[in-house]
């Protein structure tokens, strides 16, 4: 039977409570060195994406966010209790230098949403009707531009936003990748002193830009700061 | 606010969301798209994936996620 994995976490010596994961089966505590891990068994080969499993996930994960930092693993991570050690072992000091980045923090998410058409670029001119390859060679260069004009946008309100916040986040990362719809996606990393300050602050810069439509979340457990292998997996820096 | 660590989701308006469709796609952004990796050893079933999609207008970056995650599996023949 393989396990699944939630996280390490530092300081939690035994569950104070029984703890249900996903599929319904006990959350335990496994110590790997010096590190301990929070793990169940799971009976398959793969963890069905539904929403039960990925609330019950963040909800282990989260579950001693108040008292100390997980590094959490992503959904779906399945091994063996010997790879899991073989894996701790072999990246002991990476991990170590992740869980000394986190300490004391939790992760704050900053979500920036305004579609293209509401960036206040004019509508496109009425003009004379085209043929239709020169409409289609028109919409094309209409959306290109479109595309670059979000993206030189997205940079500047990432600036703006680090710059205000710089004094309560430890640490950002920004995707400025804009979709159709989201414009940014920004975690920071928070002191858990510096919560409501960051929320505070939030709160005036969305007073300040009112045309910007921004969705925040958090405190989470540091997801976006815990990796170590992405870039080796999928090509990600 | 009862606690700074309790949870909470606002949106533009101000309106705090919790338990909501809004909350569940953070934290699928979350728990699907980032957080500690060993090598080979995700393993997901995405028949269910279409929750995702469950009522909502907005499209944030848990769709492209989903996305994300699909076009992995299939291009690792999963």
């Amino acid at each position: 039977m393989k396990l699944y994995a939630y996280c390490l976490i530092e300081g939690i010596d035994s569950l104070p409570v029984p703890l249900k994961g996903v599929s319904g089966a006990n959350v335990r505590l496994l110590k790997v060195g010096t590190f301990s891990l929070l793990v169940s068994d799971f009976p398959g080969d793969a963890v069905p994406v539904n929403r039960d499993n990925a609330l019950a996930h963040a909800a282990t994960v989260g579950s001693f966010l108040d008292q100390t930092t997980p590094l959490p693993f992503r959904f779906g991570t399945l091994v063996t209790e010997k790879q899991l050690e073989s894996f701790v072992t072999a990246r002991r000091d990476a991990l170590q230098a992740k869980l000394d980045l986190v300490r004391g923090c939790v992760e704050m998410s900053v979500k920036i949403i305004q579609t293209a058409n509401e960036n206040g670029d004019p509508p496109a001119k009425a003009e004379a009707p085209e043929k239709p390859g020169t409409a289609f060679l028109a919409e094309k260069r209409r959306e290109i531009l479109n595309k670059e004009s979000r993206a030189v946008e997205a940079k500047k309100i990432a600036g703006w936003l680090e710059d205000r916040l710089a004094e309560v986040v430890r640490e950002t990362r920004i995707n400025a990748n804009p979709t159709e719809k989201l414009l940014l996606a920004a975690a920071h990393l928070v002191e858990r002193s510096c919560v409501e300050q960051y929320r505070e602050t939030l709160k005036e810069l969305r007073l300040e830009r009112p045309e910007l439509h921004f969705l925040f979340s958090g405190p989470w457990a540091p997801y976006s700061f815990a990796n170590i292998d992405l870039e080796f997996q999928f090509g990600v820096s | 606010m009862s606690s700074p660590f309790d949870q909470v989701i606002i949106t533009e308006t101000g309106e705090q969301l919790d338990e909501s469709e809004l909350s569940l796609l953070e934290t699928l952004d979350h728990v699907l798209n980032r957080g500690l990796v060993i090598a080979g050893e995700i393993t997901i079933s995405v028949a269910d994936i279409d929750l995702i999609f469950l009522g909502l207008n907005v499209l944030l970056s848990s769709v492209e996620t989903a996305h994300d995650v699909l076009r992995r599996h299939e291009a690792n023949g999963e």
